[in-house]
């Protein structure tokens, strides 16, 4: 058996509360298939240090600390474990595997050395700038595919570059990779990104008479409207009271949103039929001139709300369609160069970072001249 | 006819109009993602239409309010839906059609 045949297991190291069980898991796991071959261990941090800077000392000194931490903690599990995988093989009626594992194992670069367990910790992406979780994938799986690995172990909680609520899991992004992903089963401290939370009976209250009031703005008001009103009401209160509003901004701030929501509107109508128009000059030519393509926006909006009015503008706006959001990242079908153009002079932009944060932030350049307007997909 | 009928007639004109380039584009366009373009946005718009035209008909002011209410839900599920289709397809690895391509086969 030899070194090349151990198998390789990668694990992406970050801030995440439920690393310590993800490791045991690992060993654990390593410690099953210990008795057939070898087990390589790669624990990778992702680094987030900038390429301008190719120094930045604390940030490189604190990913070899947590990269220690883990060694250790392996350490610890192995004690126990190693007794496990020496049981096994002892049992093994050949001999002969337990002599090539023990004799052979490999022994460079590895921090952690058990006979079966082989434990490598390294650091990546510090030549670039990550920025979104698949910039991450980007960088694991190229470590993946120069070091052979044959399985990627991540833990649940890893969520480097953010985590926001519309973010796919880390462990989706590593699925575009050739390695078989599988995600920790491990206690999570939270499920997910907090969408629901749990309402107070005021706010069930304030719900259920906004949706009342509402349905009975609407209807009749025979009496059987206000009982079919209570129950609509009863079942819309219970089901949303926990996901309505709840992060949401001060009132006056509200207030003047809303307000400028009122300009936004008749201006987004304003392009939507012009765009119509367009698209309809499109559709309906013999030759059909479209020439799509997917481009990429990093857009100067910030916040779930922003995020989504300009999703949905960019959607409503024909010619341009919002495939994927990451982040503030914009994945962007465009049906045709002037489409695309539009786009990154960047009038919806703008109109969106008036509304939620004022007429000063509306004077940001566009996104060509930020250098945030991307051609086809990048990755 | 009052300025109010030519209005009407103005607006569903307009909005079969749209309905109709809809439907084209549906046939016409190439893939998934440039259909859900035509499928989302210029149905949008002819519902749009259609529906103002009717509020302008409609004339009581009730009735009037339900078709605001419908305009302003059509504005904010239709683009979601489409944003929706789209991702999926995505997701599914469906590599979107381009001028080039289309030449080649």
């Amino acid at each position: 058996m030899s070194d090349t045949d151990a198998r390789r297991i990668l694990v992406p190291v970050g801030d995440s509360d439920s690393l310590r069980d993800t490791v045991s898991y690992v060993v654990d796991r390593a410690s099953e298939t210990a008795s057939d071959r070898p087990v390589e261990i790669h624990f990778v941090l992702a680094a987030r240090t900038q390429a301008v800077n190719p120094d930045a000392p604390t940030a490189l000194g604190t990913a070899r600390e947590q990269l220690e931490r883990v060694a250790l903690w392996v350490e610890e599990e192995t004690a126990e474990a190693t007794a496990v995988a020496r049981d096994d093989r002892a049992s093994d009626a050949a001999g002969e595997s337990d002599a090539d594992a023990d004799g052979e194992a490999p022994a460079a670069d590895s921090d952690d050395e058990t006979g079966w367990l082989t434990v490598v910790t390294d650091v990546v992406g510090t030549d670039r700038y990550l920025f979104s979780p698949s910039d991450y994938a980007d960088a694991l799986l190229e470590y993946a595919a120069a070091a052979d690995i044959d399985q990627i172990v991540v833990d649940p909680e890893y969520k480097p570059g953010g985590t926001a609520s519309m973010l796919q899991p880390m462990s989706v992004e590593l699925a575009g990779g050739d390695v078989p992903v599988e995600t920790a089963p491990v206690d999570r401290p939270t499920e997910g990104a907090v969408l629901a939370r749990a309402a107070s009976l005021s706010k069930y209250l304030t719900v259920f008479g906004v949706s009342y009031l509402f349905y009975m703005s609407l209807s009749a008001w025979k009496p059987l409207d206000f009982f079919t009103g209570f129950v609509t009401a009863s079942i819309v209160s219970l089901a949303l009271a926990p996901v309505v509003a709840n992060r949401s901004a001060p009132l006056g701030v509200t207030l003047r949103r809303l307000g400028r929501m009122l300009v936004y509107v008749p201006y987004l109508v304003k392009e939507i039929a012009v765009a119509n128009l367009q698209v309809a000059y499109v559709v309906l030519h013999p030759d059909m001139p479209i020439d799509p393509e997917v481009v990429q926006l990093r857009a100067a909006v910030w916040g779930d709300g922003a995020v989504t009015t300009l999703a949905n503008s960019i959607t409503l706006t024909p010619g341009t369609l919002t495939v994927n959001v990451s982040e503030r990242s914009f994945d962007i079908h465009s049906l045709t160069a002037d489409s695309r153009s539009d786009l990154f002079d960047g009038g919806l932009e703008r109109a969106v970072r008036f509304v939620f944060y004022g007429r000063a932030a509306a004077r940001i350049p566009t996104p060509r001249e930020r250098g945030d307007a991307g051609e086809g997909r990048d990755g | 006819m009052t300025p109010t009928e030519w209005g009407i007639v103005a607006l569903a004109v307009a909005g079969a109009f749209f309905g109709g380039v809809a439907a084209v584009g549906l046939v016409r366009l190439p893939d998934v993602y440039t259909r859900s373009h035509a499928a989302s946005k210029s149905d949008t718009l002819g519902a749009i239409l259609a529906i103002a035209a009717a509020a302008l008909a409609l004339q009581t002011g009730l009735s009037t309010a339900k078709s605001v209410f419908l305009l302003v839900f059509m504005f904010i599920t239709n683009p979601t839906a489409a944003h929706a289709v789209a991702r999926a397809a995505q997701d599914q690895g469906i590599e979107p059609w381009t001028a080039d391509e289309g030449d080649d086969k």
